[in-house]
């Protein structure tokens, strides 16, 4: 097992960066703010994680908190400037922002290092902080999908117009909802700088939109399960697809589009199907020997008709 | 004076991109993330052919405009009628699509990455030969001049097309209203993919005008100009034939300006600007209609 874990070390650290970074883009289209701006953030994460550390001599922890909070600031400020957008329009307005990260970190001369980045990155960044911090993040997530907040959450996204008039601020969720996305991409991204200690712009950009989308499309969009099981399998896959060789690209581009138009709530969608109809069946197996055994109603006195409705009324819970 | 004839050829490149973008995204709603791949593969497909054999330049031209309307069209029936069948809600769909496109661009980027391991691939085996002309003291290639033509009259055509046939009115009848659209008769299935057929062979007659303009592309040139497309049809309007070409000539202007004045890395944040401009100054577009909205 901890061979296991020793020789797969850099797939173990892909994947919770990964899964932070699916859940940037996540939570916002849980609220129904269909916004790229994790992504961004990401990188924005990647080089304010690395100026901290190489030009400020900052330790681990405190720099993940900086990050995390600027990262957070700039997508909310982003937020509150196309707030009044919609649909598409903000998606490619976030996407937008991402790529203005790239052209700036292209053109920030010493700070960002050009287009050759910034290397070097060391600080005392241990894998006990990252495992705390994914599972911090997924904590919170999950917290938030259920209960009050769950439901809330769920109105906003499905009927804005009918959360508001329940008294739901629909504008400060859909704010909320930029700012963590903003949060959970700076983290992301500053963890990915202390254990890979690299950054180009090459690293941000467009196929980092690509692979978050995919991350979230493939698992499922409206639970945080649907970002895990996106994040392990298409950071797994690719060393899995090794077998195929060379044409490991194409046969993920495929699972993307397949997923993308047959399974619009991801795998975690089908699951929740699967077991949904697999226990009405159950259920309808169960009601239908009910009845047989059921005599036929006589009219003794001491059974009264809700009884009878009783395995119904179970049966249709 | 070079300045303007650089504004106006690269412009056009960009309106013969973004029309067909514009013409789904306008009429049938689909906002085709797979536009920059198929420009890229059909010129792709092209660049393979002349490996055997030397085609002359209109030869290309077909093949590449045959093949853009092909994916195109394949992309339509297996993927987005797919996702509009099984989608509770207009926006679901449109989103959908959009992710569709995302994932289905993938595919053919792939094929084309493997099989040039991420190299810029040209069209130089063709028998056409790229020629400059000097008049005064302008230079102009035979290919720019041939863009700029094109451009003009495919547009001018489709412009037409929409605004004086049967089969344009219904197209836009569509882009109003698609259920309405129907119930008069519209076939929109038949239209749609026309349409698509019409975007993909734009995109693979502006891979190829660009390529040989260039001399050659890499495999990912198609996703900037996909986010330049977009920046191009928002500041102009959706669905506005004026506004592409204004969009598409003001970008090319906007971009040569930036050139001119700085080192040229800012170039590429012209079009991303943009956007974000737009969309805050003027969501509808300079030529946009105004969207009724009843919630």
């Amino acid at each position: 097992m901890s061979s296991f874990y020793l020789t797969n070390l850099v797939l173990v650290q892909a994947t919770i960066t990964g899964l932070l970074l699916a859940l940037s883009i996540q939570v916002p289209i849980r609220m129904g703010v269909f916004s790229f701006a994790g992504a961004g953030a990401y990188g924005f994460g990647c080089y304010a994680g690395a100026i901290l550390v190489l030009d400020y001599q900052m330790a681990a922890v405190p720099t993940i908190v900086i990050t995390g909070l600027l990262a957070g600031l700039v997508v909310l400020v982003v937020g509150l400037l196309i707030a009044k957008l919609n649909g598409l329009y903000l998606a490619m307005a976030t996407v937008a922002f991402c790529l203005i990260i790239s052209v700036v970190a292209i053109n920030g001369g010493e700070l960002t290092g050009g287009s050759t980045g910034r290397y070097g990155v060391i600080s005392d960044f241990t894998m006990g902080h990252m495992f705390a911090i994914g599972a911090i993040a997924l904590v919170l997530v999950a917290l938030s999908e259920r209960g009050k907040l769950g439901r809330r959450v769920d109105a906003v996204r499905e009927d804005p117009e009918l959360a508001a008039s329940m008294g739901i601020n629909v504008r400060r969720y859909r704010l909320v909802a930029f700012a963590v996305s903003g949060v959970l991409g700076g983290v992301a991204g500053a963890m990915n700088i202390l254990v890979r200690s690299a950054v180009s712009p090459l690293d941000i950009g467009f196929p980092l939109i690509v692979l978050a989308l995919t991350m979230i499309i493939v698992g499922g969009s409206l639970s945080w399960k649907g970002a895990v099981i996106g994040a392990l399998i298409f950071t797994w896959l690719p060393d899995l697809l090794a077998v195929v060789g060379e044409w490991q690209e194409l046969i993920y581009g495929i699972i993307v589009a397949i997923a993308a138009v047959l399974l619009p709530r991801g795998l975690y969608g089908v699951y929740v199907d699967t077991k949904r109809s697999v226990l009405r069946r159950r259920r309808q197996e169960a009601t239908d020997k009910a009845t047989a055994q059921t005599p036929p109603p006589t009219s003794t006195g001491d059974t009264t008709d809700i009884d009878r409705l009783a395995p119904e009324m179970e049966a249709q819970r | 004076m070079q300045d303007v004839l650089s504004v106006v050829s690269l412009g056009s490149i960009y309106l013969l991109f973004a029309l067909g973008m514009s013409l789904t995204w306008g009429t049938i709603d689909v906002l085709n993330f797979s536009h920059g791949s198929i420009f890229m593969f059909s010129t792709f497909t092209a660049y393979l052919l002349l490996g055997s054999t030397a085609l002359p330049f209109l030869a290309v031209v077909a093949v590449a405009v045959a093949v853009g309307a092909l994916m195109s069209v394949l992309i339509q029936v297996l993927a987005f009628e797919q996702i509009i069948k099984r989608a509770r809600t207009k926006k679901n769909a449109e989103m959908q699509i959009l992710i569709g496109g995302i994932g289905i661009a993938i595919i053919p980027l792939a094929i084309a990455q493997h099989h040039t391991k991420s190299n810029p691939f040209g069209l130089r085996e063709s028998s056409f030969s790229v020629d400059t002309w000097v008049v005064g003291d302008l230079r102009i290639t035979n290919i720019a001049v041939m863009t700029i033509i094109v451009a003009l009259v495919l547009w001018l055509a489709l412009a037409l097309w929409l605004r004086r046939s049967r089969n344009g009115l219904a197209l836009r009848a569509i882009g109003v209203d698609a259920e309405v659209a129907s119930l008069m008769g519209v076939d929109r299935r038949r239209l749609a993919l026309v349409t698509m057929a019409v975007a993909g062979g734009l995109a693979g007659l502006a891979g190829v005008l660009f390529t040989f303009t260039l001399g050659a592309i890499t495999p990912e040139s198609g996703d900037t100009l996909l986010v330049k497309a977009f920046a191009i049809i928002i500041l102009g309007g959706v669905g506005s034939m004026r506004g592409v070409a204004f969009g598409a000539y003001f970008l090319a202007a906007c971009e040569v300006w930036v050139l001119t004045q700085t080192s040229g890395s800012w170039v590429e944040a012209v079009s991303f600007g943009l956007i974000f401009i737009v969309l805050l100054i003027r969501p509808a577009g300079v030529f946009g209609r105004k969207e009724v909205r009843r919630t």
